[in-house]
C-alpha cells in the first residue's frame, strides 16, 4: 500500500530523521500534538486497519528499544530480543497478527535513533550472546526507501563479536545492504511461503522467486541467511507446494550459509478471525481444524501440526541435514514427535540458536555466557 | 355561564386551531388500497374487525392523506380492508391535506399502532425507517421515538431498521418467534436461497437461538472449507436422511445433525475424540473413576477423578487403577 499521509508528532518535527523522511516521502504532512490524534484519524475510517497502513506516524519511542520477544505461555520460545524500531507494516498479509496487536494499528516509526543506539551500545557492551531482530512488530526492510537505519545497524553490529542482528522481511529491499562492512554479524532473513499462499494471503509482498533471488544476492554479498516458514498454512496440496518451495530455496542458497530455519504453523488470537472474515472475505485459511490452545490462541489440531512439521523437516533434511531447524512456539510433545528432539537434552532452544549464531556469524563465545546460562 | 366559560374557569383550553382534525366522508373507490408507505402493522387478517364493525360500526375512523385524485392510507389499513369486505362504498375518515407536515403524518401512522400495543420487530423497523426519513434532526428523532416507545439508541436503531428490508420469509419467521433479531440479521446477510434453506431447517428442528447460531456457523464454515453452498449442504442426503426420519423425535434429530456437522467440520478432531472414547470404554472405568483427556488434546496432562466413601472403596479403585495402567487401551490413549 502507498503511504498517502504523514503525521509528525510536534516533539520530533525538527528531528533530522523526521525531516529527512518528510522530504523522501513527499506526501502531505500534519503536525500532531499526540498519538491520540492519529489514532482518531485512523479509527474513523471504514477500514481502520487499511487506513493504518496508508499513513505513517513519526514519533519518538518513549519506552525501551530492546524488548524480550513476548512469546506465549505453555509453548517454547527462542529468547529472541526485539529491537523496537516501529510498528505495523504497509504490506497486507491476511493472517498478520499485528492487525489486532495494536489498537488501532498504525504504521509508526521512531526517529530518536540516538536513544536507540545508546541503548544498543549498553546492551552490546554486556558481551553476551544475543540474537536481536527488528522484524517482530514490523517488517525489517519496509523502511529502506525512507531511512538509513538498517545500514546504521549493520555497521554497528559489525564492530562487535557477541550479538547478531536479524533483518526479517517479505520484501526485496536489499540495495542498501550491498557494500556494507557487515562482518557477518547481520543475518538477513526471509519469511517463505508457497506461491499459493503468497498470492492469496500475503498481499503486496514480494513473490517467492523474488525473495529467493534477493536472498541469493545477500549471500553473494557475504551475509549469513535465515528462513522462516511461518506461518505454515495447511490446505489441500500444501505438502507438495512446500516441498517445491524447499527445492527452490536450496537451488538458490547454500545450506551451510543458513543460520537457522524456523517452522511455525498458523496461529492467531480468536479476535483475528473476525478481522480476516471482514477484511479478506475470500480467504479460507481460518476454516481449517483449529483448537484453542492453553495460551488462548487458535492453532491447528496438534496431530495436524506434527504431520506438517514432519513433512517439512523431511524435505529440508534432504538438502540440509546439518542446518538448524527449529519450531516456533511449540510444546515439548510436538518437538519430540516431529523432530525427535527433547530440548532439555540439547540445552534448550535458545542455546541451540545461540550456538548456530556463534558458528555462522563467527561470534566470540569464549568465557561468556550464552542466553540460556 | 355557558359550558365553554366553565371549561376555561376549570383550566381547560380549546384545541389549537391548526390541530383540529378534519373528518370527511370519502368514496371507498378513492382510497388507494395498494400504497403501503405508512403501513406499520404486520397483521393482515381482518376477520375480527369485520365482526366488530358489522356489530358496532367503525369506532375509530382511519386517517387518510390527500393524494390527488385519491387518498393514501396513513392509519387504518385493516379497518378499511374490513369495510371494503363489508361492501361499504363510503367511509368517514380523518383527512390530512397533501401539505400536512410529514413528521406529523408519520407520528400519526406510528402512534395509531404503537400507543395501543407492543410493536413486533418488523413493525418497529417500519416505524423507525419512516421516522428517520421524516426527521433528520437527531434530537427531535430521539424525542419522537422515545414518546412512541421505540428504541432510539443509534446502535440498536441501525440494526432494527434493517429488519423491514429483509426477505419476507425471514421477517415472518422473526414475527413468528422462530428466530431472533440477531439471527434474522445474520440470515439477511446470506443470499436468499441460503437464508430460506436455513429458516426451513430451524423451523423443522425447532432449535433455540444458541443452537441456531451453532448450526449456522458449522454450515457456513463447512461450505467455505468445501467450496460449496450452504443450501447444497442442507439438501445433501446425510442431513436430509436425518431430517426426514419419521422414527426420530426432534431432540434426537437435533443431536444427530449437530454431531454430523461437527464431524464434517472437524474431521481429525472428531476422529481423535471417537478414538479416545472407544479406548476409554475398553478400560471399563465404571461410575467411580472419571478420566478426562486434555482439552482439545492439546496439553499432555490427563485428569482422573475418583469417587469413594470408604477405605475399602478406595482400595477397590486402587486395584482398578493398577489394571488401567497396564491396559493396552490406556497405552494407546497416552500415545495418542
Amino acid at each position: 500500500m502507498r503511504i498517502s499521509k504523514l503525521f509528525i508528532n510536534k516533539q520530533v518535527v525538527g528531528h533530522p530523521i523526521a525531516q529527512s523522511i518528510r522530504i523522501r516521502l513527499n506526501v502531505p504532512a500534519e503536525i500532531v500534538e499526540s498519538a491520540g490524534q492519529v489514532y482518531e484519524a485512523v479509527s474513523v475510517a471504514a477500514d481502520p486497519i487499511k487506513r493504518g497502513k496508508e499513513i505513517l506516524y513519526l514519533d519518538r519511542n518513549r519506552g525501551a528499544f530492546l524488548k524480550k520477544c513476548p512469546g506465549t505461555s505453555h509453548y517454547t520460545c527462542c529468547d529472541y530480543q526485539i529491537l523496537h524500531i516501529g510498528t505495523f507494516c504497509h504490506m497486507d498479509c491476511t493472517y498478520c497478527v499485528l492487525q489486532t496487536y495494536f489498537h488501532p494499528p498504525v504504521l509508526q516509526y521512531f526517529v530518536n535513533h540516538e536513544d536507540l543506539m545508546a541503548e544498543l551500545d549498553t546492551v552490546l557492551s554486556q558481551k553476551k550472546i544475543l540474537r536481536i531482530g527488528t522484524g517482530e512488530f514490523t517488517d525489517s526492510l519496509i523502511w529502506e526507501s525512507w531511512t538509513d537505519l538498517s545500514s546504521m545497524l549493520v555497521r554497528r553490529f559489525a564492530t562487535q563479536n557477541h550479538a547478531v542482528l536479524e533483518l526479517k522481511t517479505k520484501t526485496t529491499a536489499i540495495e542498501q545492504l550491498q557494500n556494507l562492512a557487515h562482518n557477518r554479524k547481520t543475518i538477513v532473513a526471509w519469511s517463505l511461503n508457497t506461491n499459493q499462499i503468497i498470492r492469496q494471503e500475503e498481499h503486496a509482498t514480494a513473490g517467492l522467486a523474488a525473495r529467493l533471488q534477493a536472498a541469493a544476492r545477500c549471500e553473494a554479498w557475504g551475509y549469513p541467511l535465515a528462513f522462516h516458514f511461518d506461518p505454515l498454512v495447511i490446505y489441500n496440496g500444501c505438502e507438495e507446494d512446500y516441498r517445491q518451495v524447499i527445492e527452490d530455496l536450496f537451488s538458490h542458497i547454500a545450506a551451510d550459509n543458513i543460520a537457522w530455519i524456523s517452522l511455525g504453523t498458523l496461529r492467531f488470537p480468536p479476535s483475528l478471525k473476525t478481522v480476516i472474515q471482514k477484511r479478506f472475505p475470500g480467504s479460507k485459511i481460518i476454516y481449517e481444524e483449529f483448537i484453542t490452545g492453553p495460551d488462548g490462541k487458535m492453532r491447528y489440531f496438534k496431530p495436524l501440526r506434527i504431520h506438517i512439521y514432519r513433512k517439512i523437516i523431511e524435505f529440508i533434511r534432504k538438502h540440509a541435514p546439518d542446518t538448524v531447524v527449529y519450531l516456533c512456539m511449540e510444546d515439548e510433545e510436538v518437538w519430540k514427535k516431529s523432530m525427535g528432539i527433547i530440548l532439555d537434552d540439547v540445552g534448550g532452544l535458545p542455546k541451540m540458536l545461540d550456538m548456530s549464531a556463534v558458528r555462522h556469524c563467527k561470534l566470540n563465545s569464549d568465557g561468556i555466557s550464552l542466553t540460556t546460562g | 355561564m355557558d359550558s365553554k366559560s366553565s371549561d376555561k374557569q376549570n383550566g381547560f383550553k380549546d384545541e389549537p386551531p391548526g390541530n383540529a382534525p378534519n373528518y370527511s366522508t370519502v368514496s371507498m373507490a378513492d382510497v388507494i388500497a395498494d400504497d403501503f408507505a405508512f403501513r406499520i402493522t404486520t397483521r393482515t387478517g381482518i376477520e375480527d374487525l369485520v365482526d366488530s364493525i358489522e356489530q358496532l360500526g367503525l369506532m375509530h375512523p382511519p386517517v387518510l392523506i390527500r393524494n390527488f385524485p385519491g387518498y393514501k392510507i396513513v392509519c387504518g389499513f385493516r379497518r378499511i380492508a374490513a369495510c371494503r369486505h363489508l361492501g361499504w362504498s363510503r367511509i368517514t375518515a380523518r383527512v390530512l391535506e397533501k401539505t400536512a407536515d410529514r413528521l406529523q403524518t408519520v407520528l400519526l401512522a406510528v402512534a395509531d399502532n404503537a400507543l395501543q400495543r407492543s410493536l413486533d420487530l418488523v413493525e418497529a423497523s417500519r416505524a423507525l425507517n419512516l421516522l428517520t426519513d421524516a426527521c433528520p434532526d437527531q434530537t427531535r428523532f430521539r424525542k419522537a421515538a422515545s414518546t412512541l416507545g421505540l428504541p432510539f439508541n443509534a446502535a440498536v436503531t441501525d440494526k432494527v431498521k434493517k429488519i423491514c428490508h429483509l426477505p419476507r420469509g425471514i421477517q415472518e419467521s422473526l414475527v413468528a418467534g422462530t428466530i431472533g433479531m440477531s439471527m434474522a440479521l445474520a440470515l439477511g446477510e446470506l443470499d436468499q436461497p441460503t437464508g430460506e434453506a436455513l429458516l426451513g431447517l430451524f423451523d423443522r428442528l425447532k432449535v433455540g437461538l444458541n443452537k441456531q447460531r451453532e448450526l449456522l456457523l458449522l454450515l457456513k464454515e463447512i461450505a467455505r472449507r468445501e467450496n460449496c453452498a450452504v443450501q447444497q449442504l442442507i439438501a445433501e442426503k446425510p442431513l436430509q436422511k436425518i431430517l426426514l426420519n419419521a422414527q426420530l423425535d426432534r431432540a434426537v434429530k437435533r443431536q444427530k445433525i449437530r454431531s454430523y456437522l461437527q464431524q464434517r467440520r472437524y474431521p481429525s478432531i472428531s476422529k481423535a475424540a471417537a478414538h479416545y472414547a472407544k479406548r476409554a470404554k475398553q478400560l471399563k472405568l465404571g461410575d467411580n473413576i472419571n478420566l478426562i483427556p486434555p482439552r482439545n488434546f492439546e496439553d499432555t496432562a490427563f485428569t482422573m477423578t475418583l469417587r469413594f466413601n470408604t477405605r475399602e472403596n478406595l482400595n477397590d479403585l486402587k486395584k482398578k487403577i493398577e489394571e488401567i495402567i497396564v491396559h493396552p487401551a490406556f497405552a494407546e490413549i497416552l500415545d495418542r
